[in-house]
C-alpha cells in the first residue's frame, strides 16, 4: 500500500464494527485473548463507569474481551477500591516487577500491563472518559481483529474528517498535537501526519509489537509508540478509528507545556537514534516556566528525566512468564 | 404465594450478580437525552437493548412508545401484563450534561429518578428473566412510554392502551423512587398555567401605570388562597412554578404560574377549576390585561380497593423483602390504567436525593430489592393470585 492510499483505506468510522458478534466469531477463529488496560490516577469519579460499561457489553453480553486490567500509579482517592468492586482486577504499578527501579508514569503503567495481563491483544484506555462507550473499545478492536495485516490502531474523535464525501471537517487535534507533534511530524515524518490524533490515550495492538518497542515512562508514550512502530513495521500495520466524540478533563497550558517538552525530548532522543540528525550539544532535562507574582517574575524549573523502559521482551521475567525462549528475542 | 415470597430474597443476590447489565443499561440510557416529545433517540436505544436480549417483538407504535413482548407459554389464553415506565425527563439536551457519574454505590446524573432508572431497569429484565431462569405464561409487555410528564399529559400511555388491542390482565408502573413506596390510587387532578400578558389586548398603557404582570399574577394568587377548601372530599391547590419579566428595573410584562388542583374528588376538582376560572376573568377584566386561564393535564381519580389482591399481593411481596410498605397517592400513568378498569399499582425502585435536580442520585444497592419485588408481583399476576374473582 502506498502512503496516498494509507488514510483513505486504514482510516475507518466506528459504525463499520457495529456487530459486536461478528468481532467474537473472528475473535474465536485467531484462537486469541484480549485484555483491556485503563493506567490509573485519581479516577474514581470515571473509573466505575468504564468498567462496568465495558464489563456488560463486552464480557457479559458478548464475550470480546477476557480481562480487565487496572494499573495504577498511587491513586489517594478510591480508584482501586471502587475498580475492584466493579469486577477489575486492580494491580499498584509498583508492585508489579518490584526488582527494577521505581517510575511513575502513565507509559511505566502501560508498560508493566505488558506483564500482568494474558492478551494476544491489549486495548488501552484512558481512565477519565466521561462519555465512555463500548464502542471506544470494540471499534479499537474491529480493524486487528478484520485485517490481518494490522497490528496497531489509534482512536481519534470529535470533528474529524466525515470520509471522502465530500465533506471536510477540521482534524480536530488537541493544542499539543497542533503546536507541537504535526509540525515535528511534518518535519521528519510526513507520513506520520495521517495519524489524525497522535496523542489520543486510546489504542490497541497486537502484543507482538508493544513487547517490541521501549516505553517512555511518561507523556512521551504516545508519540515514541509511534515512532517505534512506523521505523520497525511501517505505516502499513498501523489504522485509526473514528469515535465519534470523546469528552475528557481539560489541562491548563503549564501543564500542556509539560507534557510538550516530554514529547520533543522523546523525540529527539528517537531521530538521532534513528540517525537522522547529530545533536552535538547537551539536551538539557530541566523545563523553566515563569510566573508573575507580585513584585516579580518566579522561575519554575521542573526536572524530567524522560526515563524509558526497554522493551519488555528483554525483562527475563517476562520471558519466563509467557515462555519465550531467549532465541527468539527480536 | 409462599412459594414466591421465600424465593424473593435470593432473587435479590442472584440479580446484584448481573449488576454490571442493569448499571450499564441505566447509564447508556440515561446519557441519551429524552425531554417530553423528544424521546426517539432514547426510545430506539430502550428497543435495540431488548432486541440484544432476545426480546420476541419491538417495535415503536404511533406516537413512539417504545414497546417489547415476551411471548408467554399460554399464548392468547392469558391477557397480557404490563410493565410501563415513562423515558421521559424534563432535560433538554442542551439543558444539562448528560454524562453521567457511576460510583461505589450511587449513580449521579440528570433525570435519574424520573425515571431514566426505572427505563433501565426495564431494558435490563429479559436478561434478569434469563439469568433467574424464569417464563412467564402470559405475555410480559415491556413498554417505555413517551409524553408523559408536563405537557405531554400521560398521551403515551393513553394511547398505548387506546390502541391495544386485546384486554390486559395488570399494568406495574415503574418509579424511580421512593423504594418502599406503592400506589394504588390516584387523585382528580386539574394542571394548569395562567398567564398574564400586559401587551397581548393592544391596550395602551403609559409607562407610568403600565401594570405588572407579577402583580397581577400576585393579586391571582391572593384571590386563589381565599378559595374555602373542604376536609372531605379532600383538596387542594398547589402553586408549584412561577416565571416572569426580564430585568430586574423593568415592568413586567408577561408572567405565567403553574398549579394544580388535587382532590379525591374529580367534582370537586372541577368545581375549584370554576372558581379559578372566574377569578381570572375578573382580575382580567379590572386590569385590562390578557390572563389567560390553560389546562395541561385532566386526570380523573380512580382507585383499587385495599382489599383487591393486587394490592394484598404487592403488600406481601414488599413485606417479604423487609420493606415497609407506604402508600399514596400518585399522578403517574396509572390513573389511566385504572380508569380503563385495568387493576395497576406504582412501585418505586430505589432510594435517592435531588430527584429533579442536575446532580440527582441514586443508590445502587436497594435497587436490586426494588428488582427483586418487581419480580414477584409479576409471578404472583402470572400465576393468577392478583386476578379480582
Amino acid at each position: 500500500m502506498t502512503s496516498k492510499n494509507w488514510l483513505r483505506e486504514n482510516t475507518f468510522h466506528h459504525s463499520k464494527f457495529k456487530d459486536i458478534g461478528k468481532l467474537v466469531k473472528k475473535k474465536d477463529q485467531k484462537k486469541i485473548a484480549i485484555s483491556l488496560c485503563f493506567p490509573t490516577l485519581n479516577e474514581e469519579k470515571t473509573i466505575a463507569k468504564q468498567i462496568v460499561i465495558m464489563k456488560s457489553e463486552l464480557m457479559n453480553r458478548y464475550p470480546l474481551i477476557d480481562e480487565i486490567v487496572v494499573v495504577d500509579s498511587g491513586s489517594t482517592d478510591n480508584t482501586c477500591e471502587v475498580a475492584a468492586a466493579y469486577g477489575a482486577s486492580v494491580h499498584a504499578a509498583n508492585d508489579i516487577l518490584p526488582n527494577l527501579p521505581v517510575f511513575k508514569g502513565k507509559g511505566e503503567n502501560l508498560w508493566k500491563a505488558l506483564y500482568v495481563t494474558k492478551g494476544d491483544i491489549i486495548i488501552y484506555l484512558d481512565a477519565d472518559i466521561t462519555n465512555i462507550h463500548h464502542r471506544f473499545a470494540y471499534a479499537l478492536l474491529g480493524p486487528l481483529l478484520m485485517y490481518d495485516h494490522i497490528k496497531y490502531v489509534k482512536a481519534f474523535y470529535d470533528r474529524p474528517l466525515a470520509g471522502y464525501d465530500a465533506r471536510m471537517r477540521p482534524t480536530g487535534g488537541g493544542r499539543v498535537t497542533e503546536l507541537v507533534n504535526r509540525p515535528i511530524f511534518s518535519l521528519f515524518y510526513p507520513e506520520l501526519t495521517q495519524i489524525l490524533q497522535p496523542l489520543s490515550g486510546e489504542y490497541a495492538a497486537c502484543r507482538e509489537l508493544l513487547e517490541a518497542i521501549p516505553f517512555p515512562i511518561g507523556y512521551g508514550i504516545e508519540t515514541s509508540m509511534l515512532l517505534d512502530i512506523y521505523d520497525k513495521w511501517g505505516m502499513s500495520v498501523m489504522a485509526q478509528v473514528d469515535l465519534d466524540k470523546r469528552v475528557h478533563r481539560n489541562q491548563d497550558t503549564k501543564a500542556l507545556g509539560k507534557m510538550s517538552f516530554v514529547i520533543m525530548k522523546t523525540f529527539l532522543r528517537r531521530i538521532e537514534n534513528y540517525g537522522l540528525v547529530k545533536i552535538r550539544q547537551n539536551v538539557y532535562n530541566e523545563l523553566i516556566q515563569y510566573q508573575k507574582v507580585p513584585g516579580h517574575y518566579q522561575k519554575d524549573t521542573f526536572h524530567i528525566e524522560g526515563h524509558e523502559r526497554p522493551p519488555i521482551i528483554d525483562i527475563p521475567e517476562y520471558r519466563q512468564k509467557f515462555n519465550i525462549p531467549d532465541s527468539d528475542r527480536q | 404465594m409462599d412459594e414466591i415470597l421465600k424465593k424473593l430474597p435470593f432473587f435479590v443476590d442472584q440479580i446484584q450478580a448481573i449488576k454490571e447489565t442493569v448499571i450499564s443499561n441505566i447509564v447508556l440510557i440515561g446519557q441519551m437525552p429524552g425531554p417530553t416529545f423528544g424521546e426517539d433517540t432514547r426510545a430506539d436505544l430502550f428497543l435495540e437493548r431488548l432486541s440484544c436480549a432476545q426480546v420476541d417483538e419491538c417495535g415503536k407504535d404511533q406516537l413512539k412508545n417504545a414497546i417489547g413482548v415476551i411471548k408467554g407459554k399460554a399464548g392468547k389464553k392469558n391477557d397480557p401484563i404490563f410493565l410501563t415506565a415513562h423515558l421521559d425527563t424534563i432535560y433538554s439536551a442542551d439543558d444539562v450534561d448528560h454524562n453521567y457519574i457511576v460510583r461505589k454505590n450511587a449513580i449521579t446524573g440528570p433525570g435519574i429518578l424520573d425515571n431514566t432508572l426505572s427505563i433501565g431497569i426495564l431494558a435490563s429484565l429479559p436478561t434478569i428473566f434469563r439469568h433467574l431462569k424464569l417464563s412467564f405464561s402470559s405475555d410480559i409487555v415491556l413498554a417505555g412510554v413517551t409524553q408523559s410528564i408536563g405537557r405531554g399529559n400521560l398521551r403515551g400511555i393513553r394511547h398505548l392502551l387506546n390502541t391495544w388491542a386485546r384486554p390486559i390482565r395488570s399494568g406495574i408502573i415503574m418509579e424511580g423512587q421512593v423504594l418502599g413506596h406503592f400506589n394504588y390510587y390516584s387523585e382528580g387532578i386539574i394542571r394548569g398555567e395562567i398567564s398574564c400578558d400586559i401587551l397581548a389586548t393592544g391596550h395602551f398603557f403609559t409607562q407610568k401605570y403600565k401594570p405588572n404582570a407579577i402583580l397581577i399574577l400576585n393579586e391571582v394568587i391572593n384571590e386563589l388562597l381565599t378559595i374555602s377548601l373542604p376536609q372531605r372530599p379532600r383538596c387542594r391547590i398547589i402553586i408549584g412554578r412561577i416565571t416572569g419579566g426580564h430585568k430586574h428595573g423593568d415592568i413586567a410584562v408577561q408572567a405565567r404560574l403553574g398549579f394544580e388542583i388535587q382532590s379525591d374528588s374529580d367534582e370537586m376538582v372541577k368545581e375549584v377549576y370554576g372558581k379559578m376560572e372566574d377569578i381570572v376573568e375578573g382580575i382580567g377584566q379590572e386590569h385590562s390585561v390578557a390572563l389567560k386561564l390553560e389546562t395541561i393535564t385532566v386526570q380523573n381519580a380512580a382507585s383499587l380497593k385495599y382489599g383487591h389482591p393486587l394490592v394484598k399481593c404487592t403488600v406481601a411481596v414488599m413485606k417479604s423483602l423487609g420493606l415497609k410498605p407506604v402508600s399514596e397517592s400518585s399522578e403517574s400513568e396509572l390513573s389511566v390504567f385504572l380508569s380503563r378498569n385495568i387493576p395497576a399499582v406504582v412501585l418505586g425502585m430505589t432510594t435517592g436525593k435531588n430527584a429533579h435536580l442536575a446532580n440527582a442520585t441514586m443508590r445502587i444497592n436497594p435497587m436490586f430489592t426494588g428488582i427483586a419485588q418487581i419480580i414477584g408481583l409479576l409471578l404472583a399476576i402470572d400465576k393468577g393470585l392478583c386476578d379480582d374473582k
